[in-house]
């Protein structure tokens, strides 16, 4: 039996070695693909986010001029600048007025309009087309249709009414460009809300309607709780982009009339390409960016928490 | 099937290959180094104006170099983004010199000095043009165009509203006031779509009410900009813009355009601008519409008695400069000098007027020549060159203050609606002034006489 057993435990263990080296070269070989699959994305990445992120750190304590290459530390600075400057209140006041109305409006208006889709069976899909249709046209033929359609004191719809456009009012500039903003992005949110609404499970809508919930209960208990990750997902987003709101402001009233519709993204362009100071424009992109990342940290938090539940 | 798609692909790269090396060496243009100018995104006549009498003209005038224009919207940026990457075209356009001194001072132009002796343009531009130019003793830019902040008025409506063509500041008040009366716009004009257009009426006001020679003494530093006759002007900006007379109510929803479009449609008499609005008027004034002879232009009314009158509130349209980074400097500057030419100017006055008043000492463009809109253009920038070799001018901040402090004077709406003084905002400029002319960024001025 020794002898029998002795080879054997030999040669088990020799096809052992040749096995763990077979598995570790394969092991090997798909760690050096993945990272060569990824190597493009992270490469990208770095030379795209995150070496100008760390430019943008930089220049923000410098007072580069953004033409040549001559920048020299000056602190705190740029940041006490843009602190003691009104117009920096004024933007981030906006920003946060411009969060509120994104976080409120477009998702109350969307998650209506997703319950009241859901129930249609038909042309369910021509109305998510028909209010998709404004997020995939560029902002600038938005803004033109808005400015030229419906602002116009000259044959436009406030023109027509005689009123005045808001665009050119100090009180409503703000308003009047974000109005055209959320019409843009409602719609998205819709068919966003809509999706998620779709795979809350029947037998859960079912039984509450079984238990005698009306239309309302079924929404508030039901749909509601289930989407209620999307929900997230689009606040945070909707946090993010609220901060580096820019595209319609500049758009249609350019930060103006006297800054009462700047928000930081013009406030920061204006430093940027109108006065070569590049270093007060990165301060500003980093207040900006702060935010975003206060939103996601956030996220990122209630997800684990949640999952971790 | 496999081999199918491998001598399709085959094909395919063959057809590219031969597209690529068909695209780099075929054309008119075989054997010539290329020459390139990025230009902001003008309307599409106006890109067939420049590319027969610039592009094919200046290709046909030599056998070296190619020349090629880019149209771009975003031309400003654009520029400032490549010359910062040592990139760009060879002939840079800018918004003006102060911007050009901006890009001298690290070394992204090009010292055009040499060329300036080679083809004799101290002798030939305006002085103050010229030394516009400078930075440091050196030439690094030449305006295209000089303008003037005046006055565009439709006669049709100075007649229905029983007026002359006003000559002094108060017979233009009283006409602004009966027009209004009249339920037309007191004038028209606005800022939408690009809020630099505020530094037009801050600057006429600064030329009209303080004098150019108090704003040249400011940008030299011998008197602060809070100075009593300059916050005089600012008050009288924001006083003017308040009853009115700047588009009324609606100056942030109207543009140049629409304004010659309100003018035609006489909804107004006036519509205060730079001449470089001329370029929008052939759009409603022509002879298809029969009121050509309708639109006139004038200089702005002297509005301070102790100025001689007519004063101009002179400024140029956009600046040419040789790129630091170009292989071909001396190509750069042959379309430079070919724009520095009566000829030119001619050819580009016929269907372009309002941009290319060339600044030449001895602007020999006959206004009798000419037919249309170009008429009363080469008449009105015959009397502005007239006046700036009088002296009597003020500055247009856009072209001759330094960048950061241009920027800070588009924010004069704050002033007009109320937000701050006009000693806080003046009190404001004083200090980005201080911080620029450190830097030494104030560009050389001429000297106005008054």
């Amino acid at each position: 039996m020794t002898t029998t057993l002795a080879p054997r435990a030999r040669s088990r263990s020799g096809a052992t070695r040749p096995a763990t080296r077979r598995r570790s070269r394969q092991s090997r070989r798909r760690a050096v693909t993945g990272y060569l699959l990824v190597s493009p994305a992270l490469l990208l990445s770095i030379l795209i986010v995150v070496l100008p992120g760390i430019l943008t750190l930089l220049f923000a304590f410098t007072d580069w001029n953004g033409i040549g290459f001559d920048a020299e530390f000056i602190g705190l600075q740029n940041f006490q600048d843009i602190l003691a400057d009104p117009v920096f209140a004024t933007s981030l006041k906006n920003n946060i007025t411009w969060l509120i109305l994104f976080l409120t409006l477009p998702v109350v208006i969307g998650l209506l309009t997703a319950a009241l889709l859901l129930r249609r069976k038909r042309m369910r899909t021509f109305y998510q087309v028909v209010f998709l249709m404004p997020y995939v046209l560029a902002p600038v033929v938005n803004a033109l249709v808005w400015q030229t359609i419906i602002y116009n004191p000259n044959g436009g719809v406030f023109g027509l009414l005689q009123l005045a456009p808001p665009t050119a009012g100090q009180s409503t500039s703000l308003y009047a460009a974000a109005a055209v903003d959320m019409w843009h992005y409602w719609g998205f949110l819709t068919v966003v809300y809509l999706g998620a609404m779709r795979q809350t499970p029947v037998d859960q809508v079912e039984a509450a309607t079984v238990d005698g919930a009306g239309a309302w209960k079924v929404f508030l208990h039901v749909y509601l709780p289930s989407i209620r990750p999307t929900l997230l997902l689009m606040g945070v987003m909707t946090v993010i982009f609220s901060f580096l709101a820019f595209d319609y402001v500049y758009l249609l009233t350019q930060g103006g009339p006297a800054h009462s519709s700047e928000v930081m993204g013009t406030y920061a362009y204006a430093f940027a390409f109108s006065s070569f100071q590049f270093g007060k424009a990165a301060a500003v992109g980093l207040v900006m960016s702060f935010f975003g990342l206060l939103a996601s940290v956030l996220y990122t938090w209630i997800s684990r928490r949640d999952l971790l539940r | 099937m496999n081999r199918k798609v491998t001598t399709l692909a085959a094909i395919g790269m063959v057809a590219v290959a031969a597209v690529s090396v068909a695209g780099c060496s075929g054309g008119a243009g075989a054997g010539r180094e290329k020459l390139e100018l990025w230009f902001w995104g003008a309307p599409p006549a106006q890109q067939d104006t420049m590319q027969e009498v610039l592009v094919d003209g200046f290709n046909a005038s030599q056998d070296e170099y190619e020349l090629k224009v880019n149209f771009d919207n975003a031309v400003d940026k654009n520029i400032q983004v490549a010359l910062s990457a040592n990139r760009g075209p060879d002939i840079v356009y800018g918004s003006g010199p102060a911007f050009a001194s901006a890009y001298a001072a690290e070394g992204k132009l090009a010292d055009m000095t040499p060329y300036a002796e080679q083809y004799g343009w101290k002798d030939r531009i305006l002085d103050s043009m010229y030394e516009s130019g400078t930075y440091d003793g050196k030439l690094y830019s030449l305006p295209n165009s000089i303008e003037d902040i005046g006055v565009f008025y439709n006669t049709a409506v100075l007649d229905s509203l029983g007026v002359e063509i006003p000559t002094t500041y108060d017979e233009f008040v009283d006409v602004m006031d009966k027009a209004a009366d009249a339920g037309l716009y007191s004038s028209v004009t606005g800022n939408q779509g690009w809020k630099p257009v505020n530094q037009n009426y801050i600057s006429l006001f600064l030329s009209q009410v303080a004098g150019g020679k108090t704003v040249y003494d400011a940008l030299q530093g011998t008197v602060p900009w809070t100075d009593p006759a300059i916050v005089d002007a600012v008050q009288a900006s924001a006083d003017f813009y308040n009853a009115g007379y700047l588009g009324g109510d609606d100056y942030p929803t109207l543009n140049f355009d629409q304004s010659m479009k309100l003018l035609s449609e006489q909804k107004s008499p006036f519509f205060i601008g730079p001449s470089l609005a001329f370029q929008f008027a052939s759009n409603y004034f022509n002879d298809e519409a029969g009121n050509t002879d309708e639109l006139g232009f004038m200089a702005f009314p002297t509005i301070n008695a102790e100025l001689p009158s007519p004063y101009y509130t002179l400024g140029t349209t956009a600046s040419l400069s040789i790129n630091e980074a170009s292989k071909n400097k001396d190509g750069a500057a042959m379309v430079i000098d070919y724009m520095m030419s009566d000829d030119f100017a001619q050819k580009m006055n016929e269907t372009w007027p309002g941009y290319w008043a060339v600044p030449l000492k001895d602007f020999d463009l006959k206004a009798d020549d000419f037919t249309g809109l170009s008429k009363p253009f080469v008449e009105a920038m015959h009397q502005t060159i007239a006046g700036v070799n009088d002296g009597n001018y003020g500055y247009f901040a856009g072209t001759f203050f330094p960048p950061a402090t241009a920027a800070a004077f588009t924010d004069i709406d704050s002033v007009w609606l109320g937000n701050v003084t006009a000693e806080e905002f003046l009190t404001g400029i004083q200090k980005i002034f201080d911080e620029e002319k450190a830097k030494g960024l104030v560009p050389p001025l001429p000297e106005p006489a008054n």
